[in-house]
């Protein structure tokens, strides 16, 4: 693997530009924070420690569990020990996996089991990144993918995991049939017509009315895309962002504290032969944004300058390339963070983010994260942050050796008030009531979950939180 | 030696010795770790431009392994680094993260 010209430039600019501050300067910029506390391997019955991918959760299952059948499934939801949490990929910054009872791994509950028109069924446990290229076997792609693709299809949909495009639906809004296993071992089929209450709860569901086994999802055409990145002046991504969303297949951005720049990315279906991406280089980048942060954040105008300059001088033109969908739609993401989202009217998006770039370059200098900003076509499941129109959403990044409380001190009012609904997987600090006032249907769902559950084997104490149990 | 020219080094891949197509064909020998492996962990040591070791690659593992095979099953099992804890193997008992270390690593014969 070559690195590239563009990774270049950016760690050679921001190189340069800390050798001119000498070596007291070079030690501050390459400066790394030493690893946060680690738990105890085992606990004090010798139960192995469980820990998310940004390392903020964790927890001590009696039992970890991964059935290889529907059956295998139910006998585990009846009978292991109570919580019973499934994980996939652990992605999830808010506690929805931690059990000190059943932890459960859908991992052989994988891969496609048909493909009938457009429409594939999918087992639970497969990784969206294996996904890609089983569908590509057969002519077919997911219309969208998130930003991160090791995540399981059963946790995508528990989350309501999404990607970006005006007229793209999360990936629960692709489903059309979903087969739940219920705390009670009951195997049920549901779709829009046959248990209807049940497939628009299930959809978004966080885990909490059984496990679902496998879905029906809609599929396209595995068409190339023509993928391009480009970085402009954030003002000009506002005042353009709104048309892009509409010209545009799939189209987000990211602003960029302290430059005074925006990182674009659009996605256009295409006829044009395959140009792979290259190297994943956000790595580069986050490292130059690092480094410019520990050696100028003393002094916000000047860091801006700095960075404005040597970042338009390593991005001088846009850069392209022409795949599958599968391999240009989502990244790799080496760098582990914390993060929050929230899913706001998308009328509001854009002012939020004004309110939010100002704010953390007015209070908080040791940020250096982009913020990330997509668009999301409506659903009508009932647990669905997008049910009842197109929402904006914001997420603002934390290096996950950085403390994080400032999202919930500074970041989140500024989201709340913009009439936002948090991304079920990440941080948020919302209550039982707070839900109750965003979802219309909250209510419907905590009297179906009482159904399904009613002693709540499917609640770890965060999940009793939320539905007030 | 500049401080650019330090951190291109510092980013630069280790070397390669096997095709991507190569790498993706590895798996572990036993059938019950070749699963895990195949779910979990392939996701990003078989994955070019992850950042992450590739498996078989010596020049990426034999520093690592020299730190002691103690400390790399306790950065599989907590996390370390890009390294995310567990790997992402919620299945894996320790025994599973030790073969499949050894696997990628090239060191399945290690005592």
């Amino acid at each position: 693997m070559k690195i590239s010209r563009r990774a270049a430039l950016i760690a050679g600019g921001a190189g340069v530009v800390v050798a001119g501050t000498g070596v007291a300067g070079y030690e501050a910029a390459t400066y790394e924070k030493p690893e946060p506390p680690s738990p105890p391997l085992t606990d004090k019955e010798g139960h192995l420690v469980w820990r998310n991918w940004s390392g903020i959760r964790h927890s001590y299952p009696a039992e970890r569990m991964a059935p290889a059948s529907e059956e295998e499934l139910a006998k585990i939801l009846t009978e292991s020990p109570a919580p019973i949490r499934a994980v996939g990929a652990g992605h999830s910054f808010m506690p929805l996996v931690p059990t000190d009872g059943t932890l459960l791994s859908l991992d052989q509950m994988a891969g496609l089991v048909s493909v009938d028109g457009d429409e594939v069924t999918v087992r639970a446990g497969t990784r969206l990144g294996d996904l890609g290229p089983a569908l590509a076997a057969h002519g077919r792609a997911m219309a969208n993918l998130p930003d991160i693709n090791k995540q399981s299809l059963g946790g995508a949909l528990a989350t309501a995991t999404h990607g970006t495009g005006k007229h793209l639906p999360a990936i629960h809004g692709t489903v059309t049939a979903l087969r739940l296993v219920t705390p009670q071992g009951l195997v049920v089929d549901c779709d829009a017509t046959k248990n209807k209450d049940l497939f628009d709860a299930a959809r978004v569901s966080l885990g909490s009315l059984g496990i679902i086994a496998q879905a029906r999802l809609k599929t396209v055409p595995d068409k190339n895309l023509h993928r391009r990145v480009w970085l402009e002046p954030f003002e000009e991504t506002l005042a353009e962002a709104e048309r892009r969303w509409t010209a545009h297949r799939n189209y987000e951005f990211y602003a960029v504290p302290f430059t005074g720049l925006a990182a674009n990315i659009t996605h256009d279906e295409t006829d044009e032969s395959p140009r792979p991406r290259g190297p994943e280089t956000d790595s580069q980048f986050l490292e130059a944004l690092k480094m410019l942060r520990n050696v100028f954040e003393f002094s916000t105008p000047l860091r801006k300058r700095v960075a404005h300059f040597v970042l338009m001088m390593a991005e001088p033109k846009a850069e392209e390339a022409v795949d599958e969908g599968w391999k240009l739609l989502s990244t790799e993401r080496p760098i582990r963070f914390n993060e929050m989202e929230f899913h706001l009217p998308a009328e509001e998006q854009l002012t939020a983010l004004r309110e939010v770039v100002s704010a953390i370059e007015k209070n908080r200098p040791d940020v250096f994260f982009p913020i990330e900003l997509r668009r999301i076509a409506p659903d009508d499941a009932w647990l669905s942050p997008f049910q009842g129109g197109e929402r904006g959403s914001l997420a603002v990044h934390c290096y996950y050796k950085d403390e994080y409380e400032f999202l919930f001190t500074l970041i989140e009012p500024i989201l709340r008030r913009h009439g936002g609904r948090p991304h079920w997987g990440k941080l948020n600090s919302l209550k039982t009531a707070d839900f109750a006032a965003l979802y219309p249907r909250w209510k419907d769902f905590a009297d179906l979950r009482r159904q399904l559950d009613p002693q709540g084997r499917m609640l770890n104490p965060y999940l009793q939180g939320v539905f007030g149990v | 030696m500049t401080i650019a020219g330090v951190m291109l080094a510092a980013c630069s891949p280790a070397q390669k010795h096997l095709s991507p197509a190569e790498i993706a064909a590895l798996r572990p020998a036993d059938a019950h770790e070749a699963q895990l492996y195949e779910h979990s962990c392939k996701a990003c040591h078989a994955q070019p431009g992850s950042g992450a070791p590739l498996v078989h690659d010596h020049a990426a593992w034999d520093p690592r392994w020299a730190k002691g095979e103690d400390v790399l099953l306790n950065h599989a099992i907590l996390g370390y680094q890009a390294m995310p804890a567990g790997g992402q193997c919620a299945a894996c008992t320790p025994k599973d993260y030790q073969v499949i270390i050894r696997f990628m690593a090239d060191k399945e014969q290690a005592p």
